[in-house]
This record gives structure tokens, sequence and C-alpha cells, in this order.
């Protein structure tokens, strides 16, 4: 176990140092800057000068990179040109906001996307089972912002209960901005649900007709002990890793959402980051996504791991 | 998504959502860049904040007339080289300390100076010397005669900071005008405050909080929603949400922003000025305003930059004349037509409709439009001024500001590189006649002159859509520029 850890981790570094060259190069190759960004259209040739040369974007794309990666192992993570601020300060209170959209989106969805998708998987022909798998599609087709005008529509204008947009800061505190989380939530949690749900179902039912499952029935075991020491096991595994998937997307991917609701998470601030051409900050929020990408598959695998004897004796590697 | 929205905004006009808080303007502020200062000299201005903050000598009304604001009066020498203002008496700012001509000469200073290069520059450049005659009196010294240097002042920017504010202003901004700042954020909710000792009275609201959405969509519902009370501009595709419920009130303004496709005098064809003009008169206008702005979305105009709420407009007739098109096309070389490029981007809207518009309409002239997308965040660095042809997008500007700062030949933003040194005379002439009639004519002259020889093709200028809930009163429906933030009633 620890050997596999140190691999990952190893491997995990190198994902990371190749990110951030790959971004910092990709950044650059784009035509503008950060001092065009900044003092947009009407901007001299001396005045752009003056700011690159104050900003460091004078320098040779890789020494940038360098003394970013410098600073980064002192603790920083560089700073926003357009904003006039240290990208740390600008990201600190948009994490927080996306972890409690996410932690919200996901409560709605993932205990109750297992718990249907259980249900429906083990008898997939019955009519609630078939409705449910067409009423999930619709779901997942329908693009979000779609399902975020229907939901706006009845909970914000027919039954005025909750905000239509955000309208408060964001670093103003989680009780501020807890009712605003509600419609952006809901609608990301549709969207989840449906996709861990249909996944839950058909590992369900493949597994329910496994002969393991069978053997159990034949042997006298009950349905309930059937379900929960056999099928349950096997079925898990392929939804951990749908979920750790979905997580981390709720987490960093949520733009369109955003700004529908108006809603200050991680997704609006990397799609303006990149528009501004502010490299500290695109790198800092792509080493971020990219660290909770491989921390959520870390995670599923541990959890894999528990679950399913198979993997931890190495059974299942072939 | 839109039939989504009209239902969502009709149900609510129908008994939804809850109208504002008695005593409280919430006005959206629209896309916030990240980068706002209070400077209202910096080229990243909190706009409209600043005008809520400070004011001007001289303001506007709604046929954009010079009146009062800060200034009491304003005299010019025989030459209207030499302007003499009086300021207003007893005017605090809202730390308690004195207005006077310290601050005024210290604020027009800021304003044009070379090193620090504000765009107000390009309003007032035309100032060489501000001078403290008496705590009530200035003096400006200007490099060519202007008869219209009150109009130049009256610019949304050009407002009076205190002696000493440059580096603090930006951030703690001390002002003259109906509302204080109490909490600056642009990217998320500013607010301000009633000033109380306002010069003109008492503001009607105890507050203003702005809140910033970055999405106009997003804004729409928060106004159907009952969040904001105000959107200063809506896209005129949305005002069908709005206009019909009894909840809302939906103003139209004539406004003189425009969008224009420039050609490069400097670069083949166009430099010959029959091609220029034929690839002008080959568009029918009013048919393009209606496209691309929708109906009733803009006025046409003549090639003229000058609104149609300018004194100085010059109303031409330019119907389209595919039959003139092609004979000046022959007469320049071109007997089978011509192909051309022109450059756009979604940078703003409309900029890239125009060209698609543009490119239907003069077909029929054997005019063959190639459309050419570019990068919206590199557009103006690399694009604007430098392709041969491209399209321009430009805000309302006095005419008497817009003809130098864009038309003149020497003019740093001369985006067609045009010199011509009749119309660089006539622009002189004009602005240095001190009868207002025969001003008039001068200006309209100019346009004229404009019409056949210019590079640019101002197809029109814009009508600004402005959507508020109805338990807002007070609010004229004047363009920006002319609004008195203390007399809108929230109840």
């Amino acid at each position: 176990m620890t050997g596999y850890v140190l691999r990952r981790a190893a491997l995990s570094v190198g994902v990371f140092v190749v990110m951030a060259v790959l971004t910092y190069l990709g950044v650059a190759a784009l035509p503008g800057d950060a001092c065009t960004a900044l003092l947009g259209r009407f901007a001299t040739t001396e005045k752009l000068a003056q700011c690159r040369a104050d900003n460091g974007l004078d320098a040779p794309v890789l020494q940038q990179l360098g003394d970013w990666v410098a600073g980064l192992l002192r603790g920083d993570l560089g700073y926003s040109v357009k904003r006039g601020a240290p990208v740390g300060e600008l990201m600190a209170p948009r994490i927080r906001n996306a972890m409690l959209l996410a932690g919200v989106a996901s409560l709605l969805a993932f205990p109750a996307a297992i718990a249907v998708g259980l249900a429906t998987g083990r008898r997939e022909q019955s009519k609630v089972s078939r409705t449910v798998d067409t009423a999930a599609l619709v779901a997942m087709t329908l693009p979000e912002f779609v399902t975020a005008s229907v939901l706006w529509l009845v909970l914000s204008v027919w039954l005025p209960i909750l905000p239509a947009v955000t309208v408060v800061s964001s670093d103003d505190s989680i009780i501020d901005l807890l009712p605003n989380v509600w419609l952006p939530a809901i609608t990301l949690a549709v969207l989840v649900f449906a996709h861990v749900m249909r996944s839950m179902r058909a590992s369900v039912s493949a597994t329910s007709r496994r002969p393991f499952a069978d053997a159990a029935r034949l042997r006298g075991v009950a349905e309930a002990t059937v379900v929960r020491r056999h099928i349950l096991p096997a079925a898990l595994p392929p939804t951990v890793n749908v979920v750790a998937v979905t997580a981390a997307w709720l987490l960093t991917g949520t733009f369109v959402v955003e700004v529908v609701f108006n809603y200050p998470g991680l997704g609006r601030l990397a799609v303006d980051a990149i528009a501004d051409r502010d490299t500290d900050l695109i790198v800092a929020l792509t080493l971020l996504g990219l660290a909770v990408y491989i921390t959520a598959s870390f995670l599923a695998d541990a959890v894999i791991r528990l679950l399913d004897p198979r993997v931890r004796a190495g059974v299942g590697r072939s | 998504m839109a039939a989504v929205l009209i239902v969502g905004a009709a149900l609510a006009g129908c008994g939804g959502g809850d109208s504002g808080t008695k005593g409280v303007l919430r006005v959206a502020y629209f896309a916030a860049s990240g980068a706002e200062t209070m400077d209202p000299y910096d080229g990243n201005r909190f706009w409209p904040t600043i005008n809520m903050v400070f004011d001007r000598l001289i303001g506007v009304d709604k046929d954009f007339t010079p009146i009062p604001e800060l200034a009491t009066t304003w005299e010019p020498n025989a030459d209207l080289t030499e302007w003499t203002i009086t300021l207003r008496d007893e005017v605090t700012f809202h730390d308690g300390s004195t207005f006077d001509s310290a601050d005024a000469v210290y604020s027009i200073d800021r304003m044009i100076d070379p090193e620090f290069d504000s765009p107000v520059r390009a309003v007032l450049g035309i100032i060489t010397k501000a001078e403290a005659i008496d705590p009530l009196t200035v003096k400006l010294t200007l490099a060519s005669g202007e008869a219209d240097l009150p109009v130049l002042l009256a610019d949304y920017r050009a407002l009076m900071t205190p002696e000493g504010s440059q580096d603090t202003v930006g951030t703690n901004p001390i002002g003259t005008g109906p509302f204080k700042m109490e909490k600056l954020d642009a990217q998320g909710t500013t607010v301000l405050v009633a000033n109380e000792q306002y010069f003109f009275g008492a503001p009607k609201v105890a507050r203003i909080e702005m809140p910033n959405i970055a999405d106009a969509a997003a804004a729409t519902q928060a106004l159907s929603a009952g969040q904001v009370d105000l959107m200063l501009t809506i896209d005129a595709k949305s005002e069908a949400l709005f206009g019909d419920s009894s909840k809302f009130t939906v103003q139209r303004i004539t406004s003189g922003d425009w969008n224009a496709i420039d050609f490069r005098v400097d670069q083949k064809p166009y430099d010959d000025p029959k091609v220029r003009k034929a690839l002008r008169i080959a568009a029918d206008r009013q048919a393009l305003t209606d496209l691309v702005l929708g109906p009733g979305g803009g006025v046409p105009a003549c090639d003229t930059p000058v609104w149609s709420g300018d004194p100085y407009r010059w109303d031409g007739d330019c119907p389209q004349d595919i039959e003139g098109a092609k004979q000046l096309l022959a007469e320049a070389g071109y007997p089978d037509g011509i192909d051309i490029e022109i450059f756009t981007s979604d940078v703003e809207e409309h900029m890239v409709e125009l060209v698609e518009a543009y490119q239907e309409q003069v077909k029929a002239a054997g005019i063959r439009v190639t459309l050419t997308m570019t990068d919206a965040s590199a557009y103006w660095d690399n694009v604007w001024m430098l392709e041969p042809a491209f399209v321009d997008s430009w805000g309302q500007r006095p005419a008497a500001q817009v003809l130098n700062e864009v038309f003149r030949s020497t003019a740093t933003w001369n985006p067609t590189g045009l010199a011509d040194p009749e119309l660089d005379a006539m622009l002189d002439d004009a602005r240095s006649t001190l009868d207002a009639a025969q001003r008039t004519e001068k200006y309209r002259a100019v346009q004229e002159y404009l019409f056949e020889n210019t590079a640019s093709f101002v197809p029109y200028h814009k009508t600004l859509v402005r959507a508020m809930s109805a338990n807002v009163k007070g609010l004229e429906p004047v363009v920006i520029d002319a609004v008195r933030w203390e007399k809108i009633e929230v109840g």
C-alpha cells in the first residue's frame, strides 16, 4: 500500500509540473497579455511598456514561470495584474464558496441517486424503474441553463421562496451566502443525480443477474442480505468512480450555473482569468483543479479497495 | 430560454416578487472587470458610481445644454482661448472640507497631465493651463479657441476631486456628490449612502446598493424577481420581457453610441476615395439599423459620428445607391466588382451582425465581402486600426470632441489614418466661431464634407433601453450624462 501511495504521489508531482509549464506556455501563446487586458483599448505604447516592466511581463516566459515556482515554494501563488491583488487572496473566498456549492449539491444528489439506483436497478423492467430512467435521461440531456431557468421560474418567480441570483459579495459570511446557494445547488443536483443514479442502476442490474447472486439466493439467503453482502459490494465500485469524478467537477467545472445564478465560485473566476490573461491566477486555478481530480480519484481507489476484497488482494490485477 | 423568461416576467408582473425596500435603490452593475477604481480619470473608472460620488463643474440638461453644477458661471474672452469660471460657494466634500479653486485646478491638472495620460485628456487636452485666481475663480487657458468648452467640461469623467487625492481617491473616494461611498466592492456589492448636505438638495433615497451581476440574462432574472430595481441598459432584444408588465418601466433613450466599418486609407484599395464612397453608398442604412439593432433600436446616420441629440447633428439624406456604387467602382478600375475582407470580433455586441448584414446588402453592387472573425481579447491591440478594414465601436461624445478625437488628421485614435488638412481647417474654424448659429452651420458643413470623403462607414447611432421596477420614480429618460441621481425615488 505504501509503495502504491508513493508511486501515485510521484506521478502526481510529475503531472503538476507538466501542467504548470503547459499552462504557462499556453497563456503566453495567446494574443495579448495582462497589461493589454488591464489598460484596454486606448493604452499607449509607453503605458503598456511601463505596466509590463512593473509586473515582470517583459521577462522571458520560462523565467516568469521559474519566478512563479520559486514563489510557490514560499507559499506565494502570485499576483493578479488585472485585479491588483494576490492570487491566494482572490482564490480563498471562491474556494470556500465552491466547496459550499459542491457540498450542498452532493448532499442533495449522491445519497438519493445511490438509493434510487439500487432500488430501480433490481427491478429494471418495472414501470416505475423505466419511468425514473427516462426522467433521468431527460434531465441529463437538458442543457444546464434550461434546467436553471425552469427552477428559477418556479422557485423564485412563481413561488418566490429563493433568491433569483446571488447579490452578496464573494467574501460575505456563509450565513449571507447560504440562501443563494440553493438554486445553483439544485440545478447541479438534478444533473448529478441523473448521472450517478443511471450508473448505479446499470451496475446493480448487471450484478443482480450475476451467477454469485443467484447462487446466494439458491442457498436460501434472504434477499436483503443478498443485496447487502453480494450485490452492493460488487455494484458500488463503478459508481464510486462516477461519484468521485462528478464531485471533482462540482468543485471546479460549474461555470454555466455560476453565470446563470451569478454565484461567485471558481468557474467564473477561471473563465475571467483567461479573458484577462491573468497568468498566475490561471496556473493556480489549473493546478487546483488538477489537485481536486487527483485527490478525488485517489479517494475513489481507496474506497474501492475497502469495498472490494479482490482489489485489496490484487486478484483483479492482470 | 427567451420564451421561459418572457413567461417568467409576465408572471412576476401578476403578483410575484417583492419589488424593493423603501429608501434603497438597487442598481445592477454589469460584469465587473475586477480592475475598477474610483479615480474618475483612470481608464478603469468605476462607472456609474463615480457620478454618484463626484460632481462636474458643468453638467448638461436633457437637450445637452450646459447647466451649472460646481461652477455657477463661465465666460470666455473674445477669441475663446481663455475661460473664467466662477465656483459655487459653500460646497463641502464628504469629509467636511471646503471645495474651492485649488481643488478644481488640481483636478484639471490631473485630467490633462501627459504623464498620467488620462482618457479625459482626449476631451480636455485643449486646456493648457488651469489657474486659481481667487478661492472661487478659476481661469482656463486653451491651446486654441473652443466655443464648446462648457460641453467638453460636462464629460461624465471630468469630475472634481480633492486637492492631493491622487493616491487615495481610487479606494477612498471623497467627493461633493449626492452619495457617499460606504463600501466599495465592484465585484461584490457596492454600497453608497445619501449625502444629506448635497448642494442640490438631499437625495430621495437613503442608500444605493450596486450588486455586480456578471451576465446580462442573470441581471434580467434579478430584475424580474425583484432583487434589483434598475438596469441602466438592457439588451434591446430583452425589452419584451419588461415592456408589457405594469410592474416595470422601460425607457428608450436615443444615444450617441455608434459602430463603424473603417477602411485604412494607407492600404489598397481604400486609398481611392471613389472606392470608399462606393462601399458606403451601397448600403441601406435604415434596413441595416433595423437588422442589426432590432426595429427602433437605432437612428440611421450618414457617416456622421454626431448623434441625433447633438445640436450640431447634420441630418443628410443617403439612400442606398447600387447603381452609383457600381459606377464609382468602374471608374476606380473595378468594372467587375470588388473583393474585400472585413475583420471583426464579438468583443462588443453588434460588431459581427453589422458585417453580416452589410455583406448581404452590398452584394448587388458587386462588392463581395469576406468576414474574418478574430479573437475578442486581442481585438483592440492586434486588429483595430491595423487591418485594412475592420469594425469599430465608440461611445457617445459631443460633436466638438468626437470630430477632433477620431477624425482630425493628428488625432491619436484616427482609425482610418485619413489626414485631410481641409477637414482640420474646417474644424478649427467651427470650434472658434463665437456665434452659435454660425457655428452650427459650420459643424454641419463638416459632416456633409465627411460624407463625401470619409473612410468610416457609420450607419447608425444606437438607442439604449433601460428597465426598472415601476416603483422607481424621478429617473428621466435621458442619457447617463444628464441623470440626476439625487432625484431618483423608490416607493
